[in-house]
C-alpha cells in the first residue's frame, strides 16, 4: 500500500482548499498526472500525483481544507512503482511545479527520472525527442507579461493552437495558444512569474510528429551531448512541420580570397564604416563630426539629395531642440530616495501589477512632455436629461445604456471635426503636426486591474445608440479582462467621466501622443439665474486639459464652449456636428 | 575642444604619412619628434617608391613616344643609355625633395631622428640613433606610421644578386637582357615598362587570369594590348613553380594554362607580389596596440589603436596601400589629437597605375559594384573621339563614369590612357562633392584637352554627347 500525500506547495504555504478532484477509487493515475485543484491564499494550482497506479482509497472530499503532508490517497500495492529504486533518494512528494518559487529548478532536478514512466516495450531504445514551447511574439512592443493562469501541468496532453496559459501583459490579458502537440513534460515557469517573449514555458514529452525511422538506434545513455542537442533539434523543427533542409540557413558559397589584388576601393580601407558615400562635401561632412550629427540622418535639400552645410546645422539645431525638450525626462525620472517607512510603524509591499506599472510609466512621460493647461466649464443639461430618459429604453434595446458618456463621444467627435487640432499630433523631431482624419476616442474605464482605456473606432460615423452598446461592450471587457492589445491604440482623444463616483472638477492628464482629455464630474441641480429669478437646472461639470504647445488657450475655451453648448442644445450636432 | 597643442607627439616612420602628420602637429603647436632611419623624411615613397619609378617611367615614356615619332616623321635613330648618368638624375630627383623635407623638418622646428624606435610602454620609446647609444624618451602620444615592405614568397627566395624587388629594381645596377617579372600587379608592371623601354626583353607571369587583379577590365584591356607589344609575353594563369640560379641566370619552371615549355632562363628576376605592413615593432606586446587581420594594426576610423596614447597611420593599418592615403589618414590622426572630432571618411580614393597607358580609377569600380549588387549607370566615352588624343596620337584611351541610377549621382570614375593620374582628381572631387552627372556635364571643359573627355562621358549618359552620336531607338 503506497500513500499520496499532499506534497509541499511552496514557501509559506501549509494549507489550501480542495476545489477539485480528478480522481476516485478505481482511477488508474501515473506518476505526473494532476490529480486534484488545489486554492491556497496565493493561487489555484493543479496537484501531480508523485506515485502510480489504481488508486484504491480516497480519504478527502471537495470543499475540504488540506494540510501539507495529509494523505489524499492510497494506490494498490500490487500496483508497480515506476522507478522505485530511483525514487528513494526522492521525497514522495516532488514540489509542485505551479506553486513552488524554485519551480524552475526543482522540476529540472526531480522531474527527469520521473519523466521516464514505462516506455512502450519496442520503443525503449529510440531516442526520446523532446520539443519545447516558448513565449511567442505577442505584437508590437510587447516583451514581457506576468503569468497569471497556467491552464497546463506535467502529463497533459496539448495540441497546436491549445490555450495554455494566461498572461497579463502592458496592454491587456491575453491566451497564449501552443504552437507544439505533444505531452508536457517539464514546466519551467509558474504563475506570478514574469516571462520574457522566448522563455522557455515547457518542454514537451515524445515524438511530436510522426517520427522518421530510426536506421539504428543508440541507447540514448550513449548518446554524445552534441547527438542530444541534434535529436532535439530534429524534434523541434519537426513541431514546425520543417524540414532540417528548411531549418538551416543555407551554405555560404565558399570563395577562396585572391591572393593579390589592387586595393582601391574604399570599402576595403581600415577602420571605415560599412556605409554608402554620402553626398556631402568634406567639410560638410567635417562640420557634422564637429557638431556631432549623423550625417546618413540629414535631410537633404540639394538635387541629388545632397546635402549643404546649411541642411547639417539645421538638423543640429533640431536635435538640440528634441534634446533639450527630451532632458527635462530624465531630471525627473531620478526618483527622490524613499524612507525608510517601516520606522514608523508596519508596512506591506506589493509588487505593481502589469497595469498599474504601464500606467505609472504612461503618465509619467505624459506629464513630462505635455504643457498642461486645464479649461473649465459647465454645461446646462436639464433638456439633454429629459431627452435621454425619452430614448433609455430604445438604447437599452441595442444593448446599451443611454450615458452621458455616450452622448459625449458623440459631441466629441462633432467637436474634433470642428476644431481638427485638437485630433492631432506632434511630432516635433520632425517639426510637424500630424493631423489625423479618423475620430478614435478612447474611453478611461476603472476596473479591478487599473486604469484600462478602450478605443471606440471612427466615432463620428456612428449615432449615439451606436456609440452605447459598443461603448457597453468595451467596458465589459475591460473588467473581464478580455480587451484585446490592439482594442486600446489608435485613439485621437479621450474621454474620462468620473460623474458616476463624484466631485465637481479635477485635471485629467493627456493621454500623450494624443493632445487633449475631456473630463466629466457629476451633475447636479444648481440654482441658475434665468429671466430675472433662480431655477433649478442640471449642471455638468466639464474639464478640458490640453497640451499647450499645440492648443493655445483660447481655442481650447472655444473647443470647450462648443462641446458645453453642444450638450445644451443637442439640436446643435445635426445643424454642425 | 580639448587643446592638444601642448602635447609632446612621436611619429615614428617619415613616409608621406608620417611626414604630413609630424609636420601638421608642429604646425598645430605640439612638440614632435620624427623617427626614421634614413638621412631626411621621405619613407619608401620617396627613396624607393612613387618618386623614383615616376622619374624612370618618364624616361621610359621619352624613349617610347621617340620610337613611335617615326610615325610623325621623326627618326632620333636607336636610343643609348648611360645608366650611371639615369641613375644619377634619378637620385638628384629623390635627394632634392627628401632634402627639402629635412630643410621644412627644420623650419617647423620638428625634431628628427636618424633612428629605430621601439616600445618600453606606451607612452615611452625606446631610440636607437645611428652612431649613438640607445635613450629613452617620454611622449604624450605617438604615431605609428612604420608603412610597409615588398612581400615574398618564401619558395621563391634566392639568395642571388640576380632576385630583385621593388627597391633593388629601382636601383637601376644595369640593364638586364632579360626579366622575369613575378606578379602583374602595379608594381610589376610599372617596372616591367621601365625596364622594357630601356631595351630588356620582359616576361610577366600573373597567377590569376588578368593584370592588375581588381581593376575594371575594360580599363586594362588598353593597356594590356601595349604592353603585350612591348613585352615579350604576359602569362596569365601561370604561376612560378620553382626560381634555380644557374650560371648564366636563373632558371624559372612555370606552370600555366598556356605554357609549352617548362623551364626558361632569366638574367634577373623581379618579384613584386604586393607588400605587407611593417608591424613588427619592437616592444609593441608593452602597449595595448592589437594586431588585426592580415597582421594590420587595428585602428578605428579616427585611427586611434586600442590603446589611447598611440595612434597609427598609413600602410600600416590597411589598404589601400597608397601615399595620398597615409598622408590623409597622417593629418586626420594628427586633428584628432588635437581635440576635434574628425575622423578618416573619404568618398573616394584614385589608385592610379603609372604605366603607359596610365590606368586610374577613384570610387566606386564596376567590379565593387557588381559584388555588392549595387545597380550603376555606366557612361563611356572612348578616346577615339577626343580631338586633343588624336593630337597625340594615342587614341587607345577611355573616359567612363559610374552613376547611381536613383539620383544620377557619380559614384565612381575610371579613365586610361596617357595623363589618366592627372585627369582623375576631377573625378575624385566630383565624387567628394557628391556632383551628378549634370554637374560635370554643365562644367566648361578647356578644349582640346583630354579632361572634357569626364564632360563627355556625362553627355553620353544623357544621350547627347556631341561627338558620340547613339541612334535613337
Amino acid at each position: 500500500m503506497t500513500e499520496f500525500k499532499l506534497p509541499e506547495l511552496g514557501e509559506n504555504i501549509e494549507q489550501g482548499d480542495l476545489v477539485r478532484l480528478m480522481v476516485e477509487p478505481g482511477t488508474r493515475v501515473n506518476e505526473g498526472q494532476p490529480v486534484m485543484e488545489l486554492e491556497t491564499d496565493k493561487a489555484v494550482v493543479e496537484v501531480p500525483s508523485s506515485v502510480s497506479g489504481v488508486i484504491k482509497e480516497v480519504r478527502v472530499k471537495e470543499g475540504e481544507k488540506l494540510k501539507v503532508g495529509q494523505v489524499i490517497f492510497t494506490v494498490d500495492d500490487g500496483a508497480k512503482r515506476n522507478g522505485g529504486n530511483k525514487k528513494k533518494e526522492h521525497p514522495e512528494t516532488p514540489e509542485l511545479r505551479a506553486a513552488t518559487k524554485d519551480a524552475g529548478r526543482a522540476t529540472a532536478e526531480t522531474a527527469a527520472p520521473s519523466a521516464q514512466p514505462l516506455p512502450p516495450p519496442d520503443s525503449h531504445e529510440e531516442p526520446r525527442r523532446a520539443s519545447e514551447f516558448r513565449l511567442p511574439e505577442l505584437g508590437e512592443n510587447i516583451e514581457q507579461g506576468d503569468l497569471i493562469r497556467l491552464m497546463i501541468s506535467p502529463g497533459t496532453k496539448v495540441l497546436e493552437g491549445q490555450p495554455v496559459l494566461e498572461l497579463e501583459t502592458d496592454k491587456a490579458v491575453v491566451e497564449v495558444p501552443c504552437s507544439v502537440a505533444g505531452v508536457v513534460k517539464d514546466l519551467h515557469v509558474k504563475e506570478g512569474d514574469k516571462l520574457k517573449v522566448g522563455q522557455l514555458i515547457f518542454t514537451l514529452e515524445g515524438p511530436t510528429v510522426a517520427a522518421p525511422p530510426q536506421p539504428k538506434p543508440e541507447p540514448v545513455e550513449h548518446a554524445s551531448g552534441q547527438h542530444g542537442a541534434r535529436l532535439a533539434f530534429q524534434a523541434a523543427i519537426q513541431a514546425e512541420g520543417k524540414r532540417e533542409e528548411q531549418a538551416l540557413p543555407p551554405d555560404l558559397p565558399f570563395h577562396p580570397p585572391p591572393a593579390f589584388q589592387l586595393p582601391a576601393q574604399l570599402g576595403k580601407v581600415a577602420g571605415t564604416e560599412h556605409r554608402p558615400p554620402i553626398p556631402a562635401a568634406p567639410m560638410v561632412r567635417r562640420l557634422a563630426r564637429e557638431l556631432g550629427v549623423d550625417i546618413y540622418e540629414v535631410k537633404a535639400t540639394g538635387p541629388g539629395r545632397r546635402i549643404s552645410e546649411d541642411d547639417v546645422k539645421a538638423h543640429a539645431k533640431q536635435l538640440l531642440a528634441t534634446a533639450a525638450s527630451r532632458a527635462q525626462v530624465p531630471r525627473s525620472l531620478a526618483e527622490p530616495k524613499l524612507p525608510d517607512f517601516a520606522k514608523w510603524g508596519k508596512i506591506e509591499r506589493v509588487s505593481m501589477r502589469a497595469v498599474r506599472r504601464k500606467t505609472a510609466e504612461h503618465l509619467r512621460e505624459a506629464w513630462n512632455t505635455v504643457p498642461h493647461v486645464t479649461q473649465n466649464d459647465r454645461a446646462d443639461i436639464t433638456e439633454l436629461e429629459q431627452l435621454r430618459a425619452r430614448f433609455a429604453t430604445k438604447v437599452e434595446e441595442a444593448g446599451g445604456k443611454m450615458t452621458v458618456t455616450a452622448i459625449a463621444l458623440k459631441i466629441a467627435a462633432s467637436a474634433l471635426k470642428i476644431f481638427p487640432q485638437f485630433n492631432a499630433s506632434i511630432d516635433l523631431e520632425r517639426g510637424e503636426i500630424v493631423y489625423k482624419q479618423y475620430v478614435n476616442i478612447g474611453v478611461a474605464v476603472d476596473t479591478e486591474r487599473g486604469l484600462l482605456v478602450p478605443v471606440l473606432r471612427e466615432v463620428d460615423k456612428k449615432n449615439i445608440v451606436e456609440l452605447a452598446s459598443e461603448l457597453a461592450q468595451l467596458s465589459k471587457k475591460a473588467r473581464d479582462k478580455k480587451l484585446a492589445p490592439e482594442e486600446m491604440e489608435g485613439g485621437t482623444f479621450t474621454i474620462t467621466n468620473l460623474g458616476g463616483i463624484g466631485g465637481t472638477g479635477f485635471s485629467p492628464i493627456v493621454n500623450h501622443p494624443e493632445v487633449a482629455i475631456l473630463g466629466l464630474s457629476r451633475s447636479r441641480m444648481e440654482p441658475e439665474w434665468i429671466n430675472g429669478k433662480f431655477e433649478p437646472r442640471l449642471i455638468l461639470p466639464l474639464s478640458l486639459s490640453y497640451d499647450h504647445r499645440l492648443i493655445d488657450g483660447a481655442d481650447a475655451a472655444r473647443f470647450l464652449r462648443w462641446v458645453a453648448e453642444a450638450f445644451e442644445q443637442p439640436f446643435l450636432l445635426s445643424v454642425q456636428g | 575642444m580639448a587643446d592638444g597643442s601642448k602635447l609632446r607627439v612621436a611619429v615614428v616612420g617619415g613616409g608621406p604619412g608620417g611626414y604630413a602628420a609630424a609636420f601638421l602637429a608642429a604646425d598645430l603647436g605640439m612638440k614632435v619628434t620624427l623617427i626614421d632611419p634614413e638621412t631626411n623624411p621621405g619613407g619608401v615613397c620617396l627613396y624607393r617608391g612613387c618618386i623614383p619609378s615616376k622619374a624612370l617611367l618618364h624616361v621610359a615614356k621619352v624613349i617610347e613616344e621617340a620610337r613611335q615619332a617615326k610615325n610623325w616623321g621623326i627618326e632620333f635613330g636607336s636610343s643609348q643609355v648611360d645608366v650611371a648618368r639615369l641613375r644619377a638624375w634619378k637620385e638628384s630627383v629623390v635627394k632634392k625633395l627628401t632634402g627639402g623635407l629635412g630643410q621644412l623638418a627644420k623650419q617647423r622646428s620638428v625634431e628628427y631622428v636618424q633612428g629605430k624606435a621601439g616600445f618600453e610602454n606606451s607612452n615611452t620609446l625606446r631610440v636607437e640613433r645611428t652612431k649613438r647609444p640607445p635613450e629613452s624618451l617620454s611622449f604624450d602620444r605617438i604615431i605609428l606610421a612604420t608603412g610597409s615592405r615588398p612581400a615574398v614568397i618564401p619558395s621563391l627566395q634566392l639568395d642571388s644578386p640576380r632576385m630583385l624587388d621593388s627597391t633593388g629594381a629601382l636601383e637601376v645596377e644595369d640593364i638586364p637582357r632579360t626579366l622575369l617579372v613575378v606578379g602583374g600587379g602595379y608594381i610589376g608592371l610599372e617596372l616591367g615598362s621601365v625596364y622594357a623601354a630601356l631595351g630588356t626583353r620582359v616576361t610577366v607571369v600573373e597567377m590569376t587570369e588578368g593584370l592588375l587583379p581588381g581593376a575594371d577590365r575594360d580599363l586594362v584591356l588598353p593597356l594590356q594590348k601595349r604592353l603585350e607589344k612591348i613585352f615579350d609575353a604576359i602569362l596569365l594563369n601561370t604561376t612560378v613553380e620553382s626560381l634555380k640560379e644557374e650560371k648564366n641566370g636563373i632558371r624559372a619552371s612555370l606552370q600555366g594554362k598556356a605554357l609549352k615549355e617548362g623551364g626558361k632562363l632569366f638574367d634577373k628576376v623581379l618579384v613584386s607580389v604586393g607588400r605587407k605592413p611593417n608591424s613588427e615593432i619592437a616592444g609593441l606586446e608593452k602597449t595595448r596596440v592589437k594586431i588585426g587581420p592580415k597582421r594590420f594594426i587595428a585602428v578605428n576610423q579616427q585611427l586611434a589603436t586600442d590603446d589611447p596614447a598611440i595612434f597609427a597611420i598609413g600602410d600600416v593599418v590597411g589598404e589601400p596601400m597608397l601615399a595620398h592615403k597615409a598622408t590623409h589618414e597622417g593629418r586626420t590622426a594628427v586633428e584628432v589629437i588635437a581635440g576635434h572630432k574628425y575622423t578618416f571618411e573619404p568618398n573616394a580614393i584614385p589608385a592610379v597605375v603609372f604605366t603607359d597607358p596610365e590606368v586610374a580609377w577613384t570610387g566606386l569600380t564596376e567590379t565593387e559594384a557588381r559584388a555588392r549588387g549595387k545597380q550603376v549607370k555606366v557612361a563611356k566615352f572612348p578616346w577615339a573621339a577626343s580631338g586633343r588624343s588624336l593630337t597625340l596620337d594615342r587614341t587607345d584611351g577611355l573616359t567612363k563614369l559610374l552613376i547611381d541610377p536613383e539620383n544620377e549621382r557619380v559614384l565612381g570614375v575610371g579613365i586610361v590612357g596617357p595623363g589618366a593620374g592627372e585627369l582623375i582628381a576631377e573625378g575624385t572631387l566630383a565624387i567628394e562633392m557628391g556632383a551628378l552627372a549634370g554637374d560635370l556635364e554643365l562644367t566648361i571643359h578647356p578644349h582640346p584637352t583630354l579632361s572634357e573627355t569626364i564632360m563627355n562621358a556625362a553627355e553620353v549618359f544623357y544621350g547627347t554627347s556631341t561627338d558620340v552620336y547613339r541612334p535613337k531607338r
